[in-house]
C-alpha cells in the first residue's frame, strides 16, 4: 500500500484583506506531495507561492478547501496544536535566513531541540555537532550569525531546518539573497539531505536555474496551479 | 504530543535567560536608559523611606521620652481627644479623671505595665518677674538689716541708693499709668473701680512720703508692697505650659527630664522645674535672649545682619527697648555701667540710656566685641533672668468656675529633656506638681479651704457673704461678678504679699503622701509598658480593667496622643508614597514605552521562533524575562546605590535641624537616616512589580506577533 502523501492540498482558496481591498491569493489550489519528494514551487511574484508555503506550514489556514500535512487537517487544528505540528513535522527554511542574532550558531540550530524538550544535553549535541558537519559549519559553532556570510547562515538554517529530524521542510525563496554560485551550493546541500533522510523539500523559487534541480516543479499564476512537470528531461545537470 | 516537561522548561528558562541578557547588552542605549529610571525611582524609594524611619524613631523617641510613654489614658467623656502638645484651637478640653489612685491601681494590675503618672497639661499665664518686687524686697532686706545694726555703716549708702531707686520706679510708674489713662477712657469702670489704687499711687509718689519713710520703714514697705506695687505694667504676663504631675513618678518614667539647674523638687512637695527653653525663650531679659538668637544666627546658620531682615529687626528692638535694663539699675550700678560702657565705646555720653542704646546698635563689624563686652561688662549689674532657683512664681489661670485662680510655686530648678533641648515642643515645658496644678485648675483641696479660712480671720478682713464663700471654697459655676473677682484676687494677693510670717512658707514645707498625690484629679495618664512592642495588645487590657474599677476610660497610643505632630508624621508619609507612586507611574510608561519599541522592532525574530514552533507562551515569558531582569539588575543597583547614600548623609553628619519642629522629628541636632529591612524590602519589591507590569503590554504584543509576520518582513537576517 502506497504511503499517503506527505502534503495535500484540495480546492483551497485563500483570501486576504490588504487595507480596503480584497485579495484573491489562492483561486482554488490542488496539490499532492509525496514522501521524499524534492520539489519547487515556481512562478512569478504575485502568483501566491508564499502564500501556498505558508498555508502547507501551517502558518496560515485557508478560507476555503482543506489542507493535510502528514495525515493532519490544518483547518481543525488549534492554534497550540498547529504550533506543535510545526514543532515536531515541518522545518522552515527563510529567504532572510531568520536566525536569532544573539544566539551563536550552535544554539541557533540546537533551539527547536530546546523547544521540543525530552532530550539530554549530550544528545544534542552530537545531534547539532552532526548538523554543523553536515553543512560545513564546524568550526564555525560559537560564532554570532553577524560574523556570517550570507551563504553561511543559510546554511545555519539548513541545519536548524533539520535539527528535529522533520518529515517535511519548507523553504521560501531560500536563495533569492545568494549569488548563484553560493545558491546553488544551498540547494545541492538540500538535495543531499532529501537524499540521505528521505526528508520531503518543498520550496518556492522564481529563478530558473534554481528550480532546475527539483525533482518536479509545480507552476503557479494568479493563484492557480497551472502546470507540474518532472524535472529531468529538460535542463537538469 | 506531550509538552515539554519541567526538566525541558529549567533548559529553556536558561536559554530565555541567555537571549535575554544578550539582548540587553546588544541595546546598550535602551538597557541604560530603562536601567536609570528603574536605579533613579529605587534611589528615591529608598532615599525616602529611610527618611521617614528615621523621622519615626526620632519622633517616637522624642515623643515617648518626653510625655507621651508608650499609652495614653484619658476620660471617655472628654470633649476634645487627648493632644499633649495642643490642639488647634489651644489645649484639649478633657473631662476629668476625679480619682486618679482607682485608675493607677486597675492600670497596675494589667500585666506587662511598669508604671502609671498622673498628668494635667494646661497654659497658665506667669508674671514675668516685677522689678518693683525685686526692688521692694531688696529694700525689706535692706530696712531689716539697718535695724540690726545699731550704728550707721557702710550699708547706708546702699539704703540711700535702693530707696532712692524706689522713689525713682513710683515716679516711672505714674508716668506710664498717665500716659496709658489719656489712651484710654477715663470715664470707664476700670479706672473708677481703681481710683483708690491711683490714689495711693499718688501719695507714694510725694516728696513728703519719702521722707517720712525711715520713721516707719516696714509699713511704708507694706504700703508700697500691696497698694502700689500692682499697677506696675511692668512685666506683663507670659503663659507658660506646663504639666501637672507626680513628679517623683514623672522622673522615673522618664529618665530622659534632666535638671540642668538648680536641684529636683524634693520628693511629696510644692515646686516647679522650669522648662530651659522655656526660660531662655521667655524668662531671660529681652536683649540678652536678643544677643543670644543673634549669636546663633549668625554662628551656626551663617546669617549675617547687613543681609537678614529679621536680624536687623531684633538690633533695632534692642537699640530701642533700653527700659528693661535701665529699670534694674539702681544709682550705685548706674555710675558703674556707664563707666564700664563708656570705656568700652570710647565714649564721653554720661546718659546711661544713650549709652546702652549705642552698646546694643550692633552690626555684622562690632556684633561679636559688644555681645561680650555685654555679658562681660554690663551683664554683671543686671539679674538676667527675671525667675531664679528658689524664687516663687505666681501662676494665674483661669479656674473651671471661671474666676481667675493663682497659686504660688518655689522654683527648684530649669530642666531639659536629653536629645530635646533645642525642640520647642518638648524644649518648653515645665514640670509642676500635682498639688500646685490641682489648686490652680480650681479643684479645691482641703488644704486650701482651711487655708482661706485662716487667713480671713488673721486679716480681719471684710467678710465674704456666704454665696461667696461657697464659691471659693466649692469652686461651683457662680456667676463671676465684677466684686467676686475682685475678693478672689484679693486673696490670692493676701496670700502673696504678706511680709513676716508668710502661710506659703508653711505650704512649701508641706510634705504630701504618695496617697494623698493619688488620691486627686488627673486629666490624663502616661503607662509606660516593660515591653513596648506589646502596645496594641495593652490598650484594651487597659480599658478593660479601667471598666471594672468604674472608670469610663479610653486608651490611646503615644503617637496618637500626639496629636497634630502624629497627624504631621502621617501626613509626611502620604506624601512620599504619593511621590513613589507618581514616580513609579512615569517610571512604568516610560518603560513600557521602550518596551514596546523593543518588541515591534523584534517582530520578525518573534515570528520566527513562532514559526518553527514556539509557542505563546515562550514568547510571553521571553519578553518578560527580560524587562524583568533589567528591573531587577538596576533595582538592586539602585538599592545599593540608595544605600550607600543614606550611609553618606550619616558620614557627612546627618541633615541637621534648623528649628523647633525639625528638632522634635529628629529627636537632636541631626537626623542620621537610617535604613529598616522593610523598607529596603518594599522597594525592590515595588521594583519588581513595576518592571512585571511594566513588561505586560509589550509581552502581549509579542504573543500577538503571528509567524506570518515572520515571512513578510523583510529585514535582513
Amino acid at each position: 500500500m502506497p504511503s499517503p502523501p506527505i502534503v495535500s492540498v484540495e480546492s483551497v482558496v485563500k483570501d486576504y484583506k490588504l487595507g480596503k481591498t480584497e485579495v484573491h491569493a489562492l483561486r482554488g489550489v490542488d496539490l499532492r506531495v509525496e514522501r521524499g519528494e524534492f520539489l519547487s514551487i515556481a512562478g512569478p511574484s504575485g502568483s501566491g507561492k508564499t502564500t501556498l508555503l505558508n498555508l502547507v506550514g501551517g502558518v496560515d489556514v485557508p478560507t476555503a478547501g482543506t489542507v493535510h500535512v502528514d495525515g493532519e487537517d490544518t483547518s481543525r487544528l488549534s492554534e497550540r496544536a498547529l504550533t506543535s505540528l510545526r514543532l515536531h513535522h515541518i522545518g522552515f527554511i527563510f529567504q532572510t535566513f531568520n536566525l536569532v542574532a544573539v544566539l551563536d550558531v550552535f544554539q541557533n540550530v540546537e533551539f527547536p531541540l530546546l523547544l521540543q524538550g525530552g532530550s539530554t544535553a549530550g544528545e544534542r549535541r552530537a545531534r547539532v555537532d552532526g548538523l554543523l558537519a553536515a553543512v560545513g559549519l564546524s568550526e564555525h559553532a560559537r560564532h554570532r550569525p553577524s560574523e556570517l556570510s550570507g551563504g553561511q547562515r543559510q546554511r545555519v538554517a539548513v541545519a536548524r531546518a533539520l535539527v528535529t529530524r522533520p518529515p517535511l521542510v519548507l523553504a521560501d525563496e531560500p536563495t533569492a539573497n545568494l549569488d548563484s554560485q553560493t545558491g546553488g551550493t544551498i540547494i545541492d546541500l538540500m538535495r543531499e539531505m532529501n537524499r540521505r533522510d528521505g526528508t520531503t523539500f518543498i520550496f518556492s523559487t522564481h529563478d530558473p536555474k534554481v528550480m532546475s534541480h527539483a525533482n518536479a516543479i509545480v507552476r503557479l499564476e494568479d493563484g492557480r496551479v497551472v502546470s507540474r512537470e518532472p524535472v529531468g528531461a529538460e535542463g537538469r545537470g | 504530543m506531550a509538552g515539554p516537561g519541567p526538566g525541558a522548561r529549567w533548559r529553556q528558562g536558561r536559554i530565555l535567560l541567555q537571549i535575554a541578557l544578550r539582548n540587553l547588552v546588544a541595546s546598550r542605549v535602551r538597557t541604560l536608559v530603562v536601567g536609570g529610571i528603574v536605579a533613579l525611582g529605587v534611589v528615591v524609594v529608598v532615599l525616602g523611606s529611610s527618611l521617614l524611619d528615621s523621622i519615626d524613631v526620632g519622633m517616637r523617641r522624642s515623643i515617648q521620652g518626653s510625655l507621651g510613654g508608650h499609652v495614653q489614658l484619658y476620660s471617655a467623656k472628654s470633649r476634645d481627644p487627648l493632644a499633649l502638645y495642643g490642639g488647634t484651637m489651644g489645649e484639649s478640653v478633657l473631662e476629668p479623671i476625679e480619682d486618679f489612685g482607682r485608675l493607677k491601681e486597675a492600670a497596675l494590675s494589667v500585666p506587662g505595665v511598669l508604671r502609671v503618672v498622673p498628668m494635667g497639661i494646661d497654659q497658665a499665664m506667669v508674671s514675668m518677674g516685677n522689678v518693683f518686687d525685686v526692688a521692694l524686697e531688696r529694700l525689706r532686706g535692706d530696712v531689716r538689716r539697718r535695724q540690726a545694726l545699731a550704728a550707721p555703716g557702710p550699708e547706708d549708702e546702699a539704703y540711700e541708693s535702693h530707696k532712692a531707686h524706689v522713689h525713682r520706679m513710683v515716679t516711672l510708674l505714674q508716668q506710664e499709668l498717665r500716659k496709658a489713662r489719656e489712651i484710654a477712657d477715663e470715664t470707664s469702670g476700670f479706672y473708677k473701680d481703681r481710683k483708690a489704687d491711683f490714689d495711693a499711687l499718688e501719695q507714694a509718689v510725694a516728696q513728703g512720703f519719702w521722707e517720712r519713710f525711715d520713721q516707719d520703714p516696714l509699713g511704708s514697705l507694706e504700703f508700697l508692697e500691696n497698694r502700689v506695687a500692682p499697677l506696675s505694667l511692668d512685666g506683663g504676663f507670659t503663659f507658660i505650659r506646663y504639666v501637672g504631675t507626680d513628679l517623683d513618678a514623672f522622673r522615673q518614667a522618664f529618665p530622659g527630664a534632666e535638671i540642668v539647674e538648680g536641684s529636683p523638687v524634693p520628693p511629696g512637695r510644692r515646686g516647679i522645674l522650669l522648662g530651659k527653653l522655656y526660660a531662655e525663650d521667655w524668662l531671660k531679659l529681652r536683649a540678652a535672649r536678643r544677643l543670644d538668637k543673634i549669636k546663633e544666627a549668625r554662628d551656626l546658620h551663617g546669617r549675617r545682619i547687613a543681609k537678614d531682615e529679621e536680624l536687623q529687626r531684633w538690633v533695632k528692638e534692642n537699640a530701642g527697648q533700653t527700659r528693661d535694663i535701665l529699670l534694674q539699675l539702681d544709682p550705685v550700678k548706674t555710675r558703674l555701667a556707664v563707666e564700664r560702657l563708656q570705656q568700652a565705646l570710647g565714649s564721653t555720653d554720661p546718659d546711661p540710656g544713650r549709652l546702652v542704646a549705642a552698646l546694643l546698635s550692633t552690626d555684622d563689624g562690632n556684633f561679636d566685641d559688644r555681645y561680650r563686652v555685654f555679658y562681660q561688662q554690663l551683664a554683671p549689674l543686671l539679674q538676667l533672668y527675671t525667675v531664679r532657683v528658689g524664687d516663687v512664681l505666681t501662676i494665674k489661670a483661669p479656674s473651671k468656675s471661671g474666676y481667675m485662680s493663682s497659686v504660688n510655686v518655689p522654683v527648684y530648678g530649669f530642666v531639659q529633656f536629653r536629645g530635646l533641648e533645642k525642640s520647642g515642643l518638648a524644649g518648653i515645658m515645665s514640670l509642676m506638681d500635682i498639688q500646685s496644678w490641682r489648686d490652680l485648675y480650681g479643684y479645691m483641696t482641703a488644704e486650701k479651704a482651711a487655708e482661706i479660712g485662716r487667713l480671713k480671720e488673721r486679716a480681719g478682713a471684710r467678710m465674704l457673704a456666704r454665696e461667696q464663700a461657697e464659691e471659693a471654697l466649692f469652686g461651683s459655676a457662680a456667676p463671676a461678678t465684677t466684686s467676686a473677682r475682685a475678693q478672689a484676687f484679693d486673696e490670692s494677693r493676701l496670700l502673696q504679699r504678706r511680709g513676716g510670717a508668710r502661710p506659703q512658707d508653711e505650704l512649701f514645707q508641706r510634705t504630701y503622701s504618695q496617697q494623698e498625690i493619688d488620691r486627686g484629679v488627673a486629666l490624663n495618664a502616661a503607662v509606660i509598658l516593660e515591653d513596648p512592642r506589646r502596645i496594641a495588645q495593652a490598650m484594651p487590657a487597659l480599658e478593660a480593667a479601667a471598666r471594672k474599677a468604674g472608670l469610663d476610660v479610653k486608651a490611646v497610643t503615644w503617637l496618637q496622643a500626639s496629636g497634630l505632630v502624629g497627624q504631621s508624621m502621617s501626613v509626611l508619609r502620604i506624601v512620599l508614597y504619593a511621590a513613589v507612586l507618581i514616580i513609579f507611574a512615569v517610571a512604568l510608561v516610560i518603560i513600557n514605552n521602550a518596551m514596546v519599541m523593543a518588541t515591534l522592532q523584534r517582530v520578525k525574530e518573534i515570528g520566527t521562533m513562532r514559526a518553527i514552533g514556539a509557542q505563546r507562551r515562550f514568547v510571553l515569558v521571553m519578553v518578560l524575562v527580560e524587562v524583568v531582569t533589567t528591573g531587577l539588575l538596576f533595582g538592586l543597583l539602585g538599592a545599593g546605590l540608595g544605600i550607600l547614600l543614606v550611609q553618606a548623609v550619616g558620614w557627612a553628619g546627618g541633615i541637621p535641624a534648623s528649628n523647633d519642629t525639625m528638632y522634635f522629628l529628629f529627636s537632636g541636632p541631626a537626623l542620621l537616616p537610617r535604613l529598616g529591612t522593610t523598607s529596603l524590602a518594599i522597594s525592590v519589591a515595588i521594583v519588581f512589580a513595576v518592571s512585571v507590569l511594566s513588561a505586560l503590554y509589550p509581552a502581549l504584543i509579542a504573543m500577538r506577533v503571528t509567524p506570518l509576520e515572520a515571512m513578510q518582513s523583510d529585514e535582513d537576517g
